[in-house]
């Protein structure tokens, strides 16, 4: 198992490598400079040309890119074009609220799907299913800005119970916390229920039917606990696959619920700093996310090894 | 006014006496159309602002996000007043030459920057002597500077290498601006953008905290020393009612609106003008305009179709502006059909005169001035930025306008970083839809002073010489001659296109009281009401 994990952690490295090479060619390789921008545009081309080379951008692009890489390897990512800030403290100022964000709308998703799917399966006769079908492909089928927009007008604007925008760390109270993010977890969180539900519902109706299934309810185990106790663990599995993409859906999600809800988190640092050709954070956050996105399909596949244990990596 | 500061000054200059010119703007026109009461100590404010200024060095940029917040922690030796003329600041009084060679100032004293310390002459001269190479003002009146030397404690000199009248409208200037910061910190941060610990004005509020993309705080200035006199623009008495003011990144406007009306935001900036309508409907919430200079078609005349001066005339002829600035602006409170190179509100320095080219729509000259022309079917590329809807609006229009007297054209829409890169080179476009801040002398006309991709490469002996002219101009006969000279080379040469005077609109809760609106927010003097 330790060795599985090791194997697949150093496995990270070549990946990390490319998507280096991928993230430093498209930032270099899109029009614009960020001179001109810091600058504006009535600068002279002489004060351009001098903070290019304060910024080491008048340097053939290899060794840009060389020079970065061998400061990214020591854990650097370098610093931002415009503020004085390390990369590194930027992405982790900016990765609490898109964490805290994340959480809240796993935990709302979670909580909303895993009971609905179960309900369903227990009701799967009746007029009800065919309706939770028909509601969850809805639900999947509204975007999300939408969603949010309708939202605020109606519990912040018409009645006004949750703020229309803003963020609070929760180190400043859990209840101002809960207050600023509960409306954009929930719009993030709706649009990936809808799949999550399906998914489970799919997963446990394919076992309701099979022989260990008849066998609990001919030991005369309640239909509730052959659902809960039987059923749905072992349609974990293929949800569980599907969450991690979740993830990912999710931290795409944080780019659009950020700004429409002026949360100061990762994604509104990346569109910022495209818009800003700000080549560091660019760079760094990207790597970071993508960091993220191999680390949590790593725990994906260790959850297997939890959720059936027949599943093992030797 | 001018005549009489001059005829002072030079009289004092006469008789070998100190000249003081501590007199203020009369023309105070400032309304304040809300009902105020009595002042309100404490509170904070959170204003919206639509984008995170790259830097808060005020002297180093000329954004407009950095302006908007600069300006309450920053001040320089002279400030525009109302009408945007120059006038003393952290100056207590100045006298020129009879020459017109040498400025000698003389610092208020008693001031303190908000580390504590006095300002002194020699911080003033380590500020201007940064503020020469940094600022893209401040490299035009380099090259009319001859020294910066402190005289003693509160008295500096500037030496010219000519009588340069513009030096006091350059230095007033509120756009990579000539504020004085403490001597140390100018010496230390150099050609390089203020740190945010070395953000030290003496503005009556000073810089306490930025988190990148989320907020900007300022806080209250306790023994911010103020200027004495009635308020108008940037200088005369201000004070700091409110305990600080909170700066937050807001992009969407409709979150600025909705934040306006469920009390999250006091003042929301920079809000698109479709939604003018909203704010006025909205009860509780105000609406503010100012001045944003004016939106201009600029052609590249140094090739292609537009380097003949005929096809700039067809353009002319070919443009209907009303139609284009009603489709693009909407309300009519939002722009001005002006030709003139300023705004009318700059009254120092609007002329009224040479601008009848201005409006100069007649569909069927166009067509047979494009026909006398060497144009030849050529595709007219029109390059523009895509963050902005007016452009966007202005260039679809424009190509309808030039398409039916004969003309090709292309649109192509680039994001604003791309599109700066674009602008660069030449070969990429034949015309570009751009709007140009307000500015503060003829000198500092971005659109026409220098010959790179921001005028179009336009190179006019006739223009550069007017503008040397300006530089000695004495007396107001002189200048008025001069400005409506200036507007009538616009018009003979074509260097750009001005579409109209446009405003900016932003958005004020009404429980901020005795706000005046100017050339962008200024929170001095305004308090919350309780």
């Amino acid at each position: 198992m330790l060795t599985y994990i090791i194997r697949r952690l150093l496995s990270v490295i070549p990946v990390m490598f490319v998507v280096s090479i991928i993230v430093f060619m498209i930032v270099h390789l899109t029009p614009g400079n960020p001179a001109f921008l810091i600058l504006g545009e009535d600068s002279s081309p002489e004060a351009i040309a001098d903070l290019e080379e304060q910024l080491g951008l008048n340097e053939p692009l290899y060794v840009q890119f060389f020079t970065w890489l061998s400061q990214v390897v020591t854990g650097d990512l370098g610093t931002s074009v415009y503020s004085e800030q390390a990369v590194t403290d930027l992405i982790f100022a900016n990765f609490g609220p898109t964490f805290s964000l994340m959480a809240l709308s796993m935990i709302l998703l979670l909580s909303i799907a895993i009971p609905t799917a179960i309900a369903i399966v227990a009701l799967r006769k009746t007029v009800l299913d065919p309706i939770f079908t028909s509601v969850s492909l809805f639900g999947v089928s509204i975007p999300d800005f939408w969603l949010a927009i309708l939202l605020v007008l109606g519990f912040g604007v018409a009645l006004p119970v949750f703020p229309v925008a803003g963020y609070i760390p929760l180190a400043e109270g859990f209840g101002g916390w809960l207050y600023h993010l509960l409306l954009p977890s929930f719009v993030l969180a709706i649009v990936e229920v809808g799949i999550i539900a399906r998914m489970l519902r799919d997963s446990m109706l394919e076992s309701v039917n099979q022989d260990y299934t008849k066998t609990a309810r001919a030991k005369g185990i309640r239909e509730r606990d052959v659902l809960v106790g039987h059923v749905f663990p072992n349609a974990l599995i293929p949800t569980t696959t599907v969450l991690g993409a979740t993830v990912a859906g999710l931290l795409g999600g944080t780019v659009i619920i950020e700004t429409l809800f002026t949360i100061p988190g990762i994604g509104q640092l990346l569109i910022d700093s495209i818009h800003r050709r700000d080549y560091p954070v660019v760079q760094g956050v990207v790597l970071f996310i993508a960091a993220i996105y191999v680390l949590v399909n790593l725990l994906v596949d260790l959850l297997y090894t939890f959720l059936d244990p027949r599943i093992r990596y030797d | 006014m001018k005549k009489l500061l001059f005829l002072l000054v030079s009289a004092v200059a006469l008789f070998g006496l100190i000249g003081c010119s501590n007199s203020e703007g009369s023309a105070n026109t400032e309304s304040s159309g809300n009902d105020s009461g009595e002042p309100v100590e404490g509170g904070e404010l959170n204003v919206a602002i639509s984008a995170d200024p790259n830097t808060l060095d005020w002297m180093y940029t000329g954004e407009s996000a950095a302006r908007k917040i600069g300006w309450h922690i920053f001040e320089g030796l002279f400030a525009l007043n109302q009408d945007y003329e120059a006038k003393p600041l952290l100056a207590e009084s100045y006298e020129v030459s009879e020459d017109g060679q040498t400025y000698t100032i003389n610092i208020r004293e008693g001031v303190t920057f908000h580390n504590g310390d006095p300002v002194t002459a020699e911080d003033a001269v380590a500020s201007l002597n940064r503020w020469l190479k940094v600022s893209s003002v401040g490299e035009i009146t380099n090259e009319h500077v001859e020294s910066v030397e402190a005289v003693d404690e509160h008295q500096l000199k500037i030496e010219l290498n000519k009588a340069y009248t513009s030096l006091l409208s350059d230095l007033a200037a509120p756009k990579s601006s000539a504020v004085v910061i403490p001597k140390s910190i100018a010496e230390a941060a150099g050609e390089q953008p203020l740190t945010r610990d070395q953000l030290i004005g003496t503005g009556p509020f000073q810089f306490d905290s930025w988190k990148r993309g989320d907020e900007i705080v300022i806080t209250k200035y306790e023994d911010y020393a103020s200027k004495e006199g009635e308020t108008s623009g940037l200088t005369g008495a201000k004070t700091a009612y409110l305990d600080a003011v909170h700066f937050k990144v807001v992009k969407d406007p409709q979150v600025i609106l909705n934040g306006l009306k469920t009390d999250l935001y006091d003042y929301g900036e920079g809000i698109p003008l479709d939604l003018y309508e909203v704010i006025e409907t909205t009860p509780g919430i105000e609406a503010e305009t100012s001045n944003n200079g004016y939106s201009i078609l600029t052609t590249d005349k140094s090739e292609g179709p537009f380097e003949d001066i005929k096809v700039r005339q067809a353009l002319n002829a070919a443009l209907d502006k009303e139609t284009i600035a009603k489709a693009t602006y909407g309300n009519e409170d939002f722009y001005g059909l002006d030709g003139a190179l300023f705004t009318p509100n700059q009254t120092a320095f609007y002329s009224g005169e040479n601008i009848e080219d201005f409006s100069n729509y007649d569909p069927e000259k166009a067509k047979q001035l494009l026909e006398e022309s060497g144009y030849n079917g050529e595709t007219i590329r029109i390059i523009f930025a895509n963050d902005y809807s007016d452009y966007k609006k202005i260039a679809e229009i424009t190509e309808q306008q030039l398409e039916e007297v004969g003309f090709d054209v292309e649109l192509e829409s680039y994001e604003w970083a791309t599109y700066l890169e674009k602008w660069g080179e030449p070969s990429n476009w034949d015309m570009v839809v751009i709007s140009w801040s307000p500015f503060f002398s003829p000198n500092q006309a971005g659109m026409v002073g220098q010959d790179s991709n921001s005028s179009g490469w336009y190179n006019s002996e006739k223009w550069q010489s007017l503008i040397s002219q300006w530089a000695t101009a004495e007396t107001e006969e002189e200048k008025q001659q001069i400005l409506a000279d200036l507007n009538g080379t616009l018009y003979e040469e074509l260097p750009f296109e001005k579409i109209a005077n446009v405003s900016n609109l932003d958005a004020r809760s009404e429980d901020l009281k005795n706000y005046t609106s100017w050339y962008g927010p200024r929170f001095w003097n305004t308090w919350k009401a309780e």
